[in-house]
């Protein structure tokens, strides 16, 4: 039995020797596994570039709230009313853009800046909320659990108390972009831009590391594993973005696009690449800067101080109130920005919008190896753990299952997840 | 500091309970004149147990009519709220009754928790009206739409345009009686043409909440897995519609795949004058506000539910044959769409935004 088990150890120090996240790995194996799963289950429909495209568009909402989820759950709280924060956002913004500007103040609808107002409004909200909660919680001493209970409560009944019911809709025309389908993507030669702009980044980020690593004197990876590493991201965005070029307008829509700039629909029908939807782009860039708060900037490493061990973190200094407050705030502003992605897909505010969002927030950020008791998680994991969830979800509507099968199913994977987690962490120390 | 924060529990708890107090008097303390009321035999007072008054519904639709209805016959109307608890609602119906009532309308909060109380009134010689929502007793008279006529009504517009191809159905809450109700309607209409294999349902599911934006993904994720090739939705409700549509438009397909639902809602009723939904199936609440006020009217004169004008028996989930008034909603569609103008239930902006001029009867 020791064994058995003596190479796979060794397998893992190797991996921690060249500093690969095994957790990170193992999510990509899982995700593997279910994508291909439903690709046979569903006689070839879920490896599609049509379906991984709307897959992503339909994780970005909880992906964008999951990054925020991370650092309150590693500062040990917890944030039960992301999906209230989002509903009680969002319904605020369409007031905004079908009320409130283009009947009060009688500037009527789809004026050019409606929508950037509309946005830039819905995340003070957002902030101002996240923030009077994080106040409650890091002044206030009262734990974030009940804080954030009411919250949920607060917020939920305020949308029903002043939406009487109503739903919402049409939204500011070019607010809807921001929700994606293929007007609302950033087409082919845009999609390989940001590509290529990725590819940099982690080319860079490679050299970078290794620089300041060397400069410091820590060990670093050995010279084929930078190389390897290097390849597998600059292939795996390359094949992302040809994914996404893959998925071409809908004929309909190409048709009625042609129709408006008044030229002449070829013969033989026409394929436009939708490339990468503006949700996904705002989820990768959300992504991105909440990574280098958290590994690069001091507010991170105190949120991780603080999750590691609170008294510590007081008495080396770390403003542990201050820093509290503002990771809520900051999960404030992602609701917000959900709830711009979630009103403008839907084209409509209606009352139930972001319920129980909060549990597949958390889901995403806990199947993405964030840890409950505080200390550990990071952004991409929850980024991933959204996808994961979106794909099961997806998946399973493909096959039919119906909503109860479904909540079965991801209720059964999160509590394997998190086991399983827990189990190879005892293993390892 | 665990002092101060003892006390501060303390002072809530006594300020909580000073509430409570001043709040409960407040009701046992009205009867008296009610009572003094009662005694002279013109008046019937008939006393209504809302389950949630929150709701935009109920306070602006049927309330007024169900009160004026009363008021019209001659009676008295009290009312008060359970604000969404059972526990309240069996001390509400209670208190209606220390308050004088001679019939009671109860909207319950949940169909077999409410029953003790209903029993209990019965028992004491109050007819009970089981509003909008079944309760499963056969002695009650149950007013409410005919939710297996809304089903029926969004199919029959939907198959008139679609006698064969491909169907979606998005149905509701799965633990809602009403979502099997709308869709046992439905398979009244279709369900020959699918034994015989013209429609073919190429997805069906159940939609936690009546969520618009999880139909949304629901829909997505059927047209991906039929490549486009769905001739028509048939949606529970209007909310989940406007996801079905929503989904529909990022295809392109949008106006030209019938779509189907109901509740009215003035976002729903817009598509339809858009062209982007066929139908909206129309329940207007102050109809079954003034036929409630009406049958509570007659049940202060004959308490047996079988006598008032108008009910046929309906046979409920629970095996039961209770006296039924169901009335029929109206199915509101591109033709009809004065009947929601004419009825105040939504203004021409709201109706007719972003439709082109003249291309709908009822918009400019």
């Amino acid at each position: 039995m020791t064994q058995a088990g003596a190479p796979t150890i060794g397998l893992r120090d190797r991996f921690r020797s060249i500093e690969i996240d095994t957790r990170l790995l193992g999510m990509f194996g899982v995700l593997a596994v279910i994508w291909i799963g439903f690709h046979i289950m569903s006689n070839g429909n879920f490896i599609t570039p049509r379906n991984l495209w709307n897959l992503s568009v339909q994780s970005a909402s909880i992906g964008i709230m999951a990054t925020g989820m991370v650092l309150i759950i590693v500062s040990r709280n917890i944030d039960l009313s992301v999906g209230a924060q989002l509903g009680f956002v969002g319904y605020t913004m369409a007031m905004l853009q079908t009320v409130w500007i283009p009947i009060s103040l009688g500037m009527g609808l789809d004026q050019p800046f409606t929508w950037i107002l509309t946005v830039v409004f819905g995340l003070a909200v957002g902030a101002l909320i996240g923030l009077i909660q994080g106040f409650v919680v890091a002044y206030g001493g009262v734990p974030s659990f009940i804080v954030t209970l009411g919250g949920l409560l607060v917020w939920r009944g305020l949308i029903f108390q002043y939406a009487q019911g109503q739903t919402l809709a049409p939204l500011d025309s070019t607010f809807r972009l921001l929700g994606g389908g293929p007007a609302g993507s950033i087409g082919e030669v845009g999609s390989w831009a940001i590509g290529l702009v990725a590819i940099a980044g982690i080319i860079y980020t490679l050299f970078a590391n290794r620089r300041r690593r060397r400069r410091y004197g820590f060990v670093f990876r050995p010279k084929w594993a930078e190389l390897a590493l290097g390849v597998i991201g600059t292939l795996a965005v390359l094949a992302a973005v040809w994914v996404v070029n893959s998925y071409g307008w809908p004929e309909q829509l190409a048709h009625d696009l042609y129709d408006r700039l008044g030229l002449p629909w070829p013969p033989g029908g026409v394929f436009l690449p939708v490339g990468i939807a503006y949700p996904v782009i705002i989820m990768l860039a959300v992504g991105l800067l909440m990574t280098y708060l958290t590994t690069r900037r001091r507010f991170g490493r105190n949120v991780f101080a603080i999750g590691g061990n609170p008294d510590a973190a007081v008495l080396s200094g770390i403003n542990v109130r201050r820093t509290i407050m503002l990771t809520f705030g900051l999960m404030g502003v992602l609701a917000a920005i959900s709830a711009v992605v979630q009103t403008a897909r839907l084209n409509a505010a209606v009352t139930g919008l972001g319920v129980s969002n909060e549990l597949d927030v958390i889901s995403a950020a806990v199947i993405g190896g964030t840890s409950l008791s505080g200390g550990i998680g990071t952004i991409p994991g929850a980024i991933l753990g959204a996808v994961v969830m979106q794909s099961l979800r997806s998946g399973m509507v493909i096959l039919k299952f119906d909503s109860p099968v479904q909540d079965i199913v991801v209720g059964i994977v999160l509590v394997t997840a998190v086991g399983f987690d827990a189990l190879l962490r005892r293993r390892s120390t | 500091m665990s002092v101060r924060r003892v006390a501060v529990l303390f002072a809530t708890v006594m300020v909580v309970g000073a509430a409570c107090n001043a709040a409960a008097p407040t009701p046992t303390a009205t009867p008296a004149p009610v009572a003094t009321a009662t005694a002279a035999p013109a008046g019937c007072v008939v006393g209504v147990s809302w389950n949630n008054y929150q709701e935009e519904r109920w306070a602006k639709w049927d309330e007024p009519a169900l009160k004026a209805a009363i008021e019209a016959g001659g009676g008295t109307y009290i009312s008060n709220d359970a604000a969404s608890s059972e526990e309240t609602q069996a001390s509400n119906i209670e208190n209606l009754q220390t308050q004088g009532a001679q019939v009671l309308v109860v909207l319950a909060q949940n169909t077999s928790a409410v029953l003790p109380s209903v029993d209990a009134a019965i028992d004491a010689g109050i007819p009970v009206i089981a509003y909008d929502r079944l309760i499963e007793s056969p002695r009650v008279l149950y007013t409410s739409f005919n939710n297996v006529e809304v089903g029926r009504m969004i199919a029959r517009e939907i198959f008139a345009l679609v006698p064969s191809g491909n169907y979606v159905i998005i149905k509701g809450n799965g633990a809602d009686a009403n979502s099997d109700f709308l869709r046992g309607g439905m398979e009244e209409i279709i369900g020959a043409a699918v034994t015989a294999g013209d429609i073919n349902i190429v997805g069906e599911t159940y939609t936690d909440n009546w969520t618009p934006s999880l139909a949304q993904t629901e829909m997505e994720n059927f047209l991906t897995a039929a490549n486009n090739d769905v001739q028509a939705v048939l949606s529970e409700n209007d909310g989940m519609a406007g996801g079905v549509v929503a989904a529909l438009e990022a295809q392109g397909l949008a106006g030209d795949v019938p779509v189907g639902g109901q509740d009215g809602d003035l976002a729903a009723l817009n598509r339809v004058a858009l062209g982007t939904q066929v139908v909206s199936v129309w329940k207007d609440a102050r109809l079954l506000g003034d036929a409630t006020g009406k049958a509570a009217i007659a049940l202060c004169s004959d308490p047996d539910p079988s006598h008032v004008a108008g009910t046929a028996t309906f046979h409920t989930p629970g095996d039961n044959d209770v006296a039924g008034i169901l009335l029929d909603p109206l199915p509101v569609t591109k033709d009809n769409l004065s009947a929601v103008l004419d009825a105040g239930w939504i203004t021409e902006e709201v109706l007719c935004q972003g439709v082109a001029a003249g291309t709908v009867t009822g918009c400019p």
